[in-house]
């Protein structure tokens, strides 16, 4: 056995004992922290904290293993081994070479050394602090399992905040505790809320738990419209219990209304909002070649919660122009996520729904929210995917804009092809002059149809064709319009930008010259040939004619595969009126005639009454003020204005202090945003006092 | 001089006495103790005599240091500084006024003003004397407040401030609620202009805050004034039933206008109220008259009637209807309107709506038959447009402008009326897209412009302090002030103004023979810029009207060294009577 293997089978047991010792005392603790996790947190998190504590306990079990090396294995031998003779780190020393005495003294104490165990070196457990540990463990895990929790059981009472002075022999709040419990599809936890004004979920159930002192006899929750809500005894404490439909504005009643008006407290309704559908794909997709389905994907956002199924609504338009047929299904789907931010992402195969080319599959999201009951329903934004036609050339955007303009005259170009080969054929039967008579006919037909086509470039094509050596875009001197006179500007330097007016003109008169270049000169040659066409006919040589006539058409058909014709919209000129022919027919029956109208009247009376009696100016009222037409008319008009409760506090408040200068200020500030305010009446501008009357008939003469 | 005679003769009575008792004493009567007795006497009475009417003094070098609010404390020193009660605690002579300093110092007539200024109770004081004030630097802050004036119920109102030394601040308007109705800011000259909306009549506290960043720098109460005016009368005159006109009589009476609407439909039918002759005496019974081309050119002769009733105090109102034709056009031109530009329309600029949350503050509640959202601006904005021609000329008014600057209406004055022309077309169609404010704007402000004048109650303009004194003017007879706290205050009037001292801040009423008039305090503390910037320019003003005839009048002297000097010479007189000196010592 070599020193090294000596030495680790004489240290293992120790190490694995110190692991096993610091692993047990690491338990207790990971188990605390769980359940102290488990209560914070919930599950996951106690998860992660036992592991983390776990790990962390390895780590030290490990440091406190390495302690166990070389020189305390030789320590500890020394120390309880008298018969190693202090000589134990002779048998583990191998890398230096021994001395004789040494050599003689290791085999001696050799053979003496396996007369004990390893186990003997093995440190104990820790007993004591394992126990301490434990018991901590324990006290901390009852603690965490048996905190109390927010809305589970009696709940404590805050000091109440009414402000009112104590008055012997009267009750009075003392302690007061609101717990409000949050509908169970919120997933809202109850809470406890030592004041008593709060905003709560709508439909949360409302408790409250007063105490007073001295004990009252029957006190009550006055709502600020409605029934009064009352009490009921349970030991030392009143309690009530309301669910919040509406806002309202309440006040405690301890002794039925015989002591000082306490103040109003409000609970705010928050109404469950609509879920939001939000897409994440493009409202309009075009297919993709060799797709084979399609994935919309859909983001749904809740306050409390988006149901997890939802329905997707397909609709197919499939055909084409006015051949279109339409389906409609609606599919479940299923989202992914946490519930108050889904994702829907179904896959849509088109042989399933019979998707073909030439149509369009429109999908719209139907989600619900988790609102119990009736849960509230919203539908998303439509997408669209369109499966073009293979036969019709994509239009979007321009659509109805474009105007094909072209393709009838090609129908023109050819029937006049046919004509010219029916002439051909029909040639020998023919009389010569009859031959010439119909050929200059066709001829006539090819010259109407080049003056239209002329028209495309502004008619600069009539009169004499180019001779195939003409300059390339055919403009010369005699091309049959102006070209203005030479030029005889002198040249300046840095002033040569202006090419085009020096040398030449732009030649866009006509209104559909928005022909790009290309198509220009391709047109322009078709012209040529339909002119070269056209002399022959007109000669009567329609046999030459015809490849003329061939070659225009070519040129035609590429014009046509070339480019589209951009016309401007125009709107629709009207002829001017003729007023002289108004009311000149049968008049019987028609008479002048009064219409009659009736004013909206102003619909603030009561609140633009009452800031005025709250104000400073002359209809102030210093003293109480009678605001009982005021609550009837916010009360009726509640649904106009935009605090309609927050008016109704401040109107009770004013009611039960008239003196109080704050109270009025804060009624005349909300009264201020429930005035209507009236269109119209313009300040009358003041005569002018006897100066200026003088001063305005002395320039009276002046403009007119 | 009866003061002098008696002197004189009791001086002679002493005399007497004097040597009487000196004859009497015999061996012990001292010549050198009766000599100095009898010199001493006269000298007494002159010196009381100079005491009682000290000698006038003419001219010197009376200048007299004014200290004002904000003066430093280390000016006291030098020559004599009086601290008016603006200037706080600093060593110096205290005066409750300029006009008590200066009847103090007669010889005064030359003062330097040391500070921000004199207050405009000192201002009539220091008419007198030669001014010399060497003005700080202007204040920073909001320098200048300029309040509404007083408005109709619903109508919108421009406030103004000037800033000074706050380049990067946001001027922001509270409504009597608290929120924000408007925010701007100011120009490179720190002028900002910001509007609101009035309700029902009475008094509305506004607020003015001035921001930098988040930090409030100045917060300002803006008091507004709503006032009902007499209800207008509005005849309508149109060449053809259309949508304009319609909503411009919906408008007009839901806004409380007695309108009367003609509209013809061709050959002599005639829609609308009950027909009304176009002549002097039917035209007395109107305020405005609203009439569109079309109908103008059908009037004929009915034209010198409407006009001549424009010279006796009506308005009227010339509105487009479309392209002009060449007679109306040259008419209108006739009236002084030059419609300078092409004869066909135009489209115009409108204003960007305010945020909807501003927009909402400006709004006031909701009517039941109109919902919320047809009452806010929609995002589309509608067609409307103008005739190309501006409706300028060289003695109009330009009333409306659209959002790229071109004037839309001007007025100009014929007699005692006004006439007006607005050029735009199909104002209509702001009424239905939510933008009703600026539609009502528009003819709001156009037959406020030149409606016929009628009598309101009486404005009371200006910013005033509590504690500061105010002038209040136009009073006729027993005329009250009633305070915040509703205790009444008599005014005495004297040609027709009287003086008022208010000592609170707020809400006052001025309650005289014809009406009554609210006007707004300021609390004392309120506005320092402002009330500085006032008193330093008043000031400044001062400094050039220095009186030529300042040295003219002699005025009183100083007393009391003379009367110090008689106390002393009369001290000395009776030591010297009780003394031994110069008696002979007969019991030694």
């Amino acid at each position: 056995m070599s020193a090294d293997a000596l030495r680790t089978h004489w240290t293992t047991p120790a190490r694995h004992r110190r692991i096993a010792d610091t692993l047990a005392l690491g338990l207790p603790l990971a188990l605390a922290a769980a359940a102290i996790g488990w209560r914070l947190a919930g599950p996951a998190v106690a998860g992660l904290l036992a592991i983390v504590v776990f790990a962390v306990a390895l780590i030290v079990a490990r440091q406190r293993a390495a302690r166990h090396d070389l020189p305390w294995l030789i320590r500890s031998l020394d120390a309880t081994r008298p018969e190693l003779e202090d000589s134990s780190a002779l048998l583990f020393a191998d890398d230096a070479p021994l001395s004789p005495l040494q050599s003689l003294q290791r085999t001696r104490i050799a053979t003496r050394l396996d007369q004990a165990s390893p186990h003997d070196l093995t440190p104990g457990w820790s007993k004591r602090l394992f126990l301490i540990l434990s018991v901590l463990a324990v006290a901390l895990i009852a603690a965490a399992l048996l905190w109390p929790r927010a809305g589970e059981g009696p709940p404590t009472l805050a000091p109440s905040d009414e402000g009112l002075p104590a008055r012997p022999g009267i009750p009075s709040l003392v302690g007061q505790n609101l717990r409000i419990v949050p509908p169970a599809y919120t997933g809202l936890p109850v809470r406890d809320s030592a004041s008593l004004d709060a905003r709560v979920p709508q439909g949360s159930r409302l408790e409250w738990t007063l105490r007073f002192d001295p004990q009252a006899s029957a006190p009550r929750l006055l709502m600020l419209a409605g029934q009064p809500l009352a009490l009921r005894q349970e030991g030392a404490n009143w309690i009530a219990t309301h669910t919040a439909d509406a806002a309202f504005l309440y006040r405690v009643d301890p002794a039925s209304r015989r002591g000082a008006t306490p103040r109003l407290h409000r609970v705010d309704a928050i109404a469950d909002a609509p879920p939001q559908v939000k897409p994440l794909t493009d409202s309009l997709t075009m297919i993709k070649p060799g797709q084979r389905s399609w994935t919309p994907a859909f983001a749904a956002t809740d306050d409390y919660g988006v149901a997890a199924t939802a329905r997707l609504r397909v609709t197919l338009a499939i055909g084409e122009g006015e051949n279109v047929t339409f389906s409609e299904r609606e599919i479940p789907v299923t989202g992914t996520g946490p519930a108050r931010n889904r994702r829907f992402a179904p896959r849509l195969d088109f042989p399933t729904f019979g998707f073909a080319a030439g149509g369009d599959m429109v999908v719209q999201l139907i989600v619900r929210d988790n609102r119990a009951p009736g849960p509230q329903e919203v539908r998303g934004p439509s997408l669209i995917l369109r499966w073009p036609s293979p036969k019709q050339p994509e239009s979007s955007g321009l659509t109805g804009m474009v105007n094909t303009t072209l393709p009838a005259y090609f129908r023109s170009q050819r029937q006049i092809i046919i004509d010219i080969e029916k002439l051909l054929r029909q040639k020998r039967t023919l009389a010569p002059d009859r031959t010439l008579a119909r050929s200059a006919s066709i001829g006539g037909d090819q010259q109407i149809l080049r003056g239209r086509y002329s028209q495309f470039l502004g008619g600069e094509s009539e009169g004499q064709p180019e001779l195939p050596t003409a300059d390339a875009d055919g403009h010369s001197e005699n091309d049959g319009h102006d070209h203005g006179p030479p030029v005889s500007t002198p040249n300046v330097f840095g002033e040569k930008e202006d090419v085009l007016a020096e040398f030449g003109h732009p030649h866009d008169e006509s209104p559909a010259s928005s022909l790009d270049p290309e198509t220009r000169a391709i047109l322009k040659q078709a012209v040529d040939e339909m002119w070269q066409s056209e002399r022959e006919l007109k000669t009567g040589h329609p046999d030459t004619a015809l490849p003329y006539a061939y070659k225009a058409l070519r040129f035609i058909k590429e014009v046509q595969q070339a480019t589209r014709i951009f016309l401007s919209r125009v709107g629709p000129e009207l002829p001017p009126i003729d007023a002289s022919r108004r009311m000149t027919g049968k008049r019987e029956g028609l008479a002048s005639r009064q219409l009659d109208i009736t004013p909206v009247k102003r619909q603030d009376g009561p609140a633009a009454a009452a800031w005025r009696a709250l104000g400073a100016g002359p209809d102030a009222i210093r003293g109480p003020i009678d605001l009982a037409p005021l609550e009837g008319w916010v009360r009726a008009n509640a649904g106009r204005l935009p605090d309609a409760l927050a008016l109704s506090g401040a109107i009770d408040a004013v009611r039960r202090d008239p003196a109080c200068a704050s109270c009025r200020a804060k009624l005349r500030a909300q009264l201020w945003t429930a005035m209507e305010r009236p269109l119209g009446q313009p300040a009358r501008r003041r005569p002018a006092d006897a100066t200026g009357t003088r001063y305005l008939r002395a320039i009276e003469g002046g403009g007119s | 001089m009866i003061v002098a005679a008696l002197l004189i003769l009791a001086i002679l009575l002493a005399a007497i006495r004097l040597i009487i008792w000196h004859r009497a004493a015999g061996e012990q009567a001292s010549p050198l103790r009766l000599t100095l007795l009898l010199l001493l006497q006269p000298i007494c009475a002159g010196l009381l005599l100079l005491g009682l009417f000290p000698p006038a003094t003419i001219g010197g070098s009376g200048t007299l240091r004014i200290a004002t609010a904000g003066t430093p404390r280390l000016a006291a020193g030098g020559t004599p500084l009086i601290i008016l009660p603006e200037a706080g605690t600093i060593p110096g002579e205290a005066a409750p006024d300029l006009a008590t300093a200066l009847r103090r110092h007669p010889a005064a007539n030359r003062i330097e003003i040391i500070g921000r200024g004199l207050t405009p109770r000192d201002l009539d004081a220091a008419r007198s004397v030669a001014v010399r004030f060497a003005p700080p630097q202007p204040p920073k802050g909001l320098t200048d407040l300029a309040p509404p004036v007083p408005t109709a119920p619903g109508a919108s109102f421009t406030a103004g401030a000037t800033l000074a030394g706050l380049p990067h601040a946001t001027v922001e308007l509270l409504d009597p609620a608290g929120r924000i109705t408007d925010s701007a800011t100011p120009d490179p000259d720190g002028h900002v202009r910001l509007t609101g909306t009035s309700r029902t009549t009475g008094t509305a506290d506004f607020t003015l805050r001035v921001r930098d960043g988040n930090r409030t720098i100045e917060q300002a109460g803006v008091p507004v004034v709503t006032q009902d005016s007499a209800r207008p009368r509005l005849l309508i005159l149109a060449g053809a039933p259309g949508p304009e006109v319609k909503y411009l009589r919906r408008w007009a009476t839901d806004a409380g206008f007695a309108v009367s609407t003609q509209m013809s439909a061709g050959g002599g039918i005639q829609l609308g109220d009950a027909p009304v002759s176009i002549d002097g005496a039917t035209l007395r019974r109107f305020d405005a008259v609203l009439v569109d081309d079309r109908s103008w050119a059908a009037l004929g002769g009915g034209r010198g009637a409407l006009l001549g009733a424009v010279r006796d105090g009506l308005g009227l109102i010339l509105r487009a209807s479309g392209p002009l034709d060449g007679a109306t056009r040259g008419q209108w031109q006739a009236l002084g309107f030059t419609l300078k530009g092409g004869n066909d329309l135009a489209p115009l600029a409108l204003p960007k709506p305010p945020v909807v949350a501003i927009a909402r503050t400006r709004q006031g509640i909701t009517d039941a038959d109109r919902p919320d959202d047809m009452a806010l601006p929609d995002e589309m904005l509608p067609e409307v447009t103008r005739l190309a021609a501006a409706p300028a000329g060289h003695d109009t008014v330009t009333l409306l402008q659209d959002a790229g600057g071109t004037t839309l209406a001007a007025w100009r004055a014929l007699g005692m009326g006004r006439i007006a022309l607005f050029t735009g077309v199909d104002s209509y169609a702001l009424t239905l897209t939510g933008h009703q404010p600026l539609y009502d704007q528009w003819w709001r402000s156009l037959l406020g412009a030149v409606g016929r004048p009628a009598p309101a109650p009486a404005h009371i303009d200006g910013i005033h302090w509590a504690g500061e004194r105010m002038t209040l003017c136009g009073l006729t007879g027993d005329a009250q002030a009633i305070r915040p706290d509703g205790s009444p205050a008599r005014l005495i009037p004297v040609n027709g103004c009287a003086a008022f001292w208010p000592a609170n801040a707020g809400w006052h009423i001025l309650r005289g023979k014809d009406g009554i008039t609210p006007f707004h305090v300021q609390p004392a503390g309120a506005l320092p810029a402002v009330r500085a910037a006032r008193d330093r320019a008043a000031t400044l003003m001062l400094r050039g009207d220095a009186p030529a005839t300042a040295q003219g009048e002699p005025r009183p002297g100083p007393s009391w060294p003379w009367l110090l000097g008689w106390l002393l010479a009369s001290a000395l007189l009776w030591g010297l009577e009780r003394s031994r000196i110069g008696r002979c010592q007969s019991a030694l």
